[in-house]
């Protein structure tokens, strides 16, 4: 049996040429990097476009990418990038609306502790406000708590300064406080 | 991390997000796509590159280009000559026939449906007629197939090559005398004629070789040319 594969040894054999590491690399990033894409996007198709042709023009840009540096914001970036874009050229305006799955998820495993924190009532009530949300607090409380993003990472996706998604990130929160408290 | 963000992130996971599709595949595909057209391109254009230079350094023109094909069409560059004379473009194809009599006895259909002529000639794999152009006649010759040495020329030391930027790979040759000889192919080297050679322009596009010969400059012959093949 083969030792796991690290990420540093797929992106250097994927400088290299090899298309099957950098297929890995896809896949290890294709669920963060859809799921910010959908966000930014505000549809799945778009989404999906997206996702696929910045991993595309990733591996073009390959030969640029620092060894050693942190992959997935540089890859999350250019994705970002992507999903931009073709808001931008659709001449629309993103505005998912974050729904609850209607179905729970089946399965033997216990809730996680985050999950038990809510109830069906406070869920609804905390959804209901994220919504209400300016766009660009809704977009930067969606990439960071719900597609999982550092603070650096939100900041590269939608290209604007770090202190620029810390002050719209706190206004969120002190916004969502009030619904939630 | 406050109790609200905990929420958030719980929240998150609730959410109605679709299930993200499977990319990797898809996406080596096409990278690989991506990457044969490049190297065929590459290749294409190396090839260009090198034979243009191999054409403008004249050392390098005697020692590498005494010999080379293009399509359908031999070209060998000599020192000295072969006695040959003027002939008629058509000389050494035969009769002239109609289109349906030039393309069976061919087995080539005419790729050029424009012309207004109404005679044609052909010998196995070839398939000819002369076209009025700006006033000048042009034969217009059609070979099927890239098997080398169903046709030859001999150019002369003074004439001038240069690839042409039509169909997928094109030369022009201009200048000082050089000589055409036809041969038959099919597996049989019979020479058809010998005669002096005016300009011509040749390229290949698909499994096919394009000729044409007459008193126009190259400009004028790419744009016949073009024309011939849109």
């Amino acid at each position: 049996m083969g030792r796991p594969l690290d990420e540093s040894d797929l992106i250097g054999r994927a400088k290299r040429g090899d298309t099957h590491a950098y297929e890995e690399l896809v896949y290890a990033h294709q669920g963060i990097a859809f799921r910010m894409a959908y966000v930014i996007a505000g549809n799945a198709a778009d989404a999906e476009d997206s996702a696929q042709d910045g991993f595309v023009k990733a591996w073009r840009a390959l030969g640029r990418f620092r060894e050693g540096a942190p992959f997935r914001p540089w890859l999350l970036q250019i994705v970002a990038n992507e999903a931009r874009n073709r808001r931008r050229s659709a001449g629309r305006r993103a505005h998912v609306t974050l729904r609850a799955a209607t179905e729970q998820l089946s399965g033997d495993a216990a809730p996680s502790p985050e999950a038990s924190l809510l109830s069906a009532e406070l869920r609804d009530a905390l959804l209901a406000a994220v919504n209400e949300l300016p766009e660009d607090q809704r977009t930067v409380i969606a990439l960071r708590f719900f597609v999982g993003l550092s603070e650096h990472e939100v900041a590269e996706a939608l290209g604007v300064p770090e202190g620029t998604v810390k002050s719209r990130s706190a206004r969120a929160l002190e916004r969502l406080r009030e619904s939630y408290d | 991390m406050t109790e609200l963000e905990r929420a958030l992130v719980a929240l998150g996971r609730e959410l109605d997000i679709p299930v993200e599709p499977d990319l990797g595949l898809r996406v080596r595909e096409r990278i690989e796509r991506r990457s044969r057209h490049r190297h065929a391109l590459v290749l294409a254009l190396a090839l260009v590159v090198a034979f243009g230079i191999a054409l403008a350094v004249p050392p390098a023109r005697s020692a590498i280009l005494r010999f080379f094909h293009i399509g359908a069409v031999t070209i060998e560059r000599v020192d000295t000559l072969p006695a040959a004379r003027d002939r008629p473009l058509v000389a050494g194809f035969g009769p002239a026939l109609s289109l349906p009599e030039a393309e069976k006895s061919s087995g080539v259909p005419l790729v050029f449906k424009g012309t207004r002529a109404r005679r044609f000639y052909a010998q196995p794999g070839l398939i000819a007629t002369v076209l009025q152009y700006r006033g000048a006649s042009v034969l217009l010759a059609e070979l099927q197939g890239d098997q080398m040495g169903l046709t030859k020329k001999l150019a002369a030391p003074d004439t001038r090559v240069e690839p042409a930027p039509i169909g997928s790979f094109g030369i022009w040759l201009e200048g000082g005398k050089h000589v055409l000889i036809w041969e038959a192919g099919s597996g049989e080297i019979r020479q058809l004629e010998r005669r002096l050679a005016g300009n011509v322009l040749i390229w290949t596009e698909g499994d096919r070789t394009y000729r044409l010969e007459g008193g126009l400059n190259m400009g004028q012959m790419l744009d016949l040319g073009r024309h011939i093949t849109r």
